[in-house]
């Protein structure tokens, strides 16, 4: 071959264009690729999922794409025949949709080992439930002396101008408004009575975050001094010296399923399935669970201990009274409609 | 050169803009026109243009642009004033300070000035050790708030334009101004604000742009609450999948967006004649 300066250069394209689009080179064989969430998760399935993972299969490749549910949702719809992802992680609203619109595949139980050991609750055909969120009542320790402990004291007028909530773009602030409804006799079908308790709310309300993170800096900066949280983001927080405290409402802890899908079409359905596998086995639910993860497993054979057993349920059973499920088939019905509510009516 | 291969030497850049820029704004648009039912019409842009709430937000937002142009307007022209008659030594430094706030994200931008407005911030701090107020004010999640913080971060695209506009102007003017007996103020008002009007107009297009399409900064110091027209766009769009909605949204504020634009060019090829004159 003669070496000439219109070769180099097409060699040189060549090259490039195959870095800069690596799909190209492997799209026969790429790796696994699990859409995991950002933050948080993703430091906990790095450290203890993809591992485990790798053990099970002889080191099979694997890429963790964290991202929003509702951004896979949008990523797999753009290319259905060939989705980009194989595995999907999901809030109980997004899961709904993904399967709605057909993106899920159903999931082996036949030849799963560990399905069966699932509560019942996390026992999804279409993708089981590996981990569960858990969103109860934060506050800071220094400003609020005696804890609080029902839903109904953020009502409390000692806490004028001092609590925040979140609006309802998020799973947080639409199960909340669910729970708050319930209270005053609502239901998943009807929240108007949560929107009239919201709008009592007011004269507390301090701010109305965009997004549960925006929560956390606002507690930092003292901005707010209770709210509803999440227990893990709660928990991050305080392993880096914010003061803020996380307590379960009498009323009982919502539990969020966190649910994990093999994506229909997906050209790794086999190490999908056994990366799943991995996610509902005890071992790696046990790990997750312990410090500084405190994932709340769903495997009943693992054994509630730490910081989990003492803030939330002492054992599986304990956490099935304990813990409040929500409908989420039926809140995805109405959420449009609560969403345009929420953004006329709470204005501060 | 020809004009011919001039024009060949543009077309790499055309078929970018034609692939990544018009096509998908085609599709934007295509995607607008689709109502709830599946049928195709102006259904989106009926729910939204009968809607005072919308109206609203979209009122919100182009208004919160002009307050914050406003307000860059009125810190940066004295500051680009500054540079220019600056000594040439002062200028690297102030140059450096005038564009670090482009060189930080805006995500780390907008979080100094949580920590600068928060409850236990620096101002709150201040006024509390001054003996001012006795319980700190609420400036977070406040409009005032947001637009001091918008300022700040969008400052650079109004200093920039102000400073290239006040080095064209010859320093010869205003001395010949004050020797026709034109006192600082007329010399400013007659001679310095018309020449640099140009300048004035390019950097409030782009502060005014930079400003009502800020989602970052909107949301974090405006918070959930204030709703603004990257937010809506993003509710729908993400949370609740409505992407015609969505899309009409798009179309509906560029459209807003590029009307106020014309405005300013218009503004714009006047004041390039009054320069001139």
């Amino acid at each position: 071959m003669q070496l000439n300066r219109r070769s180099l250069l097409t060699t040189a394209l060549t090259l490039g264009a195959m870095r800069a689009f690596p799909g190209l080179s492997y799209a026969q064989a790429r790796p696994l690729v699990f859409a995991t969430f950002t933050g948080s998760w993703e430091e906990a399935h790095k450290a203890v999922l993809v591992p485990a993972f790798r053990k099970a299969t002889n080191n099979a490749a694997i890429v963790l794409d964290p991202m929003l549910s509702v951004d896979q949702i949008a990523k797999i719809n753009a290319a259905k025949a060939s989705p980009p992802i194989d595995v999907m992680l999901h809030d109980p609203g997004p899961a709904l949709v993904a399967i709605g619109q057909d993106l899920a595949a159903p999931y082996p139980v036949d030849k799963s080992a560990h399905y069966k050991d699932l509560i019942p609750v996390a026992q999804e055909a279409m993708g089981p439930a590996p981990f569960f969120q858990v969103v109860g009542l934060t506050y800071n320790p220094e400003t609020v002396k005696t804890p609080p402990t029902s839903w109904a004291d953020l009502w409390n007028p000692a806490f004028k101008g001092r609590v925040g909530i979140t609006n309802l773009n998020s799973t947080l602030g639409t199960g909340f408004l669910v729970e708050i409804a319930r209270m005053h006799g609502g239901s998943e079908k009807d929240v108007s009575a949560g929107f009239a308790a919201f709008d009592k709310l007011k004269p507390n309300l301090a701010a109305v975050a965009a997004n549960p993170g925006a929560l956390a800096t606002l507690f930092q900066q003292g901005q707010i001094d209770i709210s509803p949280g999440n227990f893990n983001a709660i928990q991050i927080l305080k392993a880096r010296g914010v003061p803020v405290e996380f307590v379960a409402p009498k009323e009982g802890a919502i539990a969020f399923k966190t649910t994990i899908h093999i994506v229909k079409n997906a050209p790794n359905a086999e190490l999908a399935f056994k990366l799943i596998e991995a996610a509902l086995s005890p071992d790696v639910q046990t790990e997750l669970m312990n410090s500084p993860y405190l994932i709340v497993p769903t495997n009943a054979k693992v054994k509630m201990a730490g910081e989990i057993a003492k803030v939330l349920a002492s054992s599986h059973a304990d956490m099935q009274k304990k813990f409040v499920f929500q409908d989420w088939a039926t809140i995805n019905q109405q959420r449009a409609a609560w969403i345009e509510r929420f953004n006329r009516e709470i204005k501060l | 050169m020809s004009a011919r291969s001039d024009l060949r030497l543009a077309l790499p850049l055309a078929l970018v803009f034609l692939v990544l820029f018009v096509a998908p704004l085609g599709m934007l648009l295509t995607l607008s026109l689709r109502g709830a039912d599946g049928g195709i019409g102006l259904a989106q842009y009926v729910k939204f243009l009968g809607d005072f709430f919308s109206l609203g937000v979209l009122g919100g937002t182009l208004w919160l642009g002009v307050k914050v142009t406003l307000l860059c307007l009125l810190l940066g022209y004295p500051l680009a004033w500054l540079y220019v008659r600056a000594p040439a030594w002062a200028r690297g430094p102030m140059m450096l300070a005038i564009l670090l706030p482009l060189l930080t994200s805006v995500v780390v931008r907008t979080f100094a000035w949580i920590v600068i407005l928060g409850r236990q911030g620096i101002i709150n701090e201040t006024l509390i050790g001054l003996g001012l107020t006795a319980t700190p004010l609420k400036l977070l999640y406040t409009d005032a708030g947001l637009v001091v913080a918008l300022a700040q971060v969008q400052m650079p695209l109004m200093v920039l334009p102000l400073v290239t506009a006040l080095f064209r102007v010859d320093p010869n003017l205003a001395d010949a101004s004050a020797i026709l007996g034109a006192g600082a103020w007329r010399g400013f008002w007659r001679v310095q604000l018309p020449l640099t009007l140009p300048g004035i107009i390019a950097g409030c297009l782009l502060t005014y742009a930079g400003a009502i399409t800020a989602f970052i900064t909107q949301s974090l110091v405006g918070g959930g609450q204030m709703l603004f027209m990257p937010g809506y766009l993003y509710q729908q769009a993400s949370t609740l999948q409505d992407w015609p909605f969505a899309a009409a949204i798009s179309v509906i504020f560029l459209v807003a967006v590029l009307a106020v634009v014309s405005v300013f060019n218009t503004l714009g090829r006047l004041s390039r004649g009054y320069a001139q004159d």
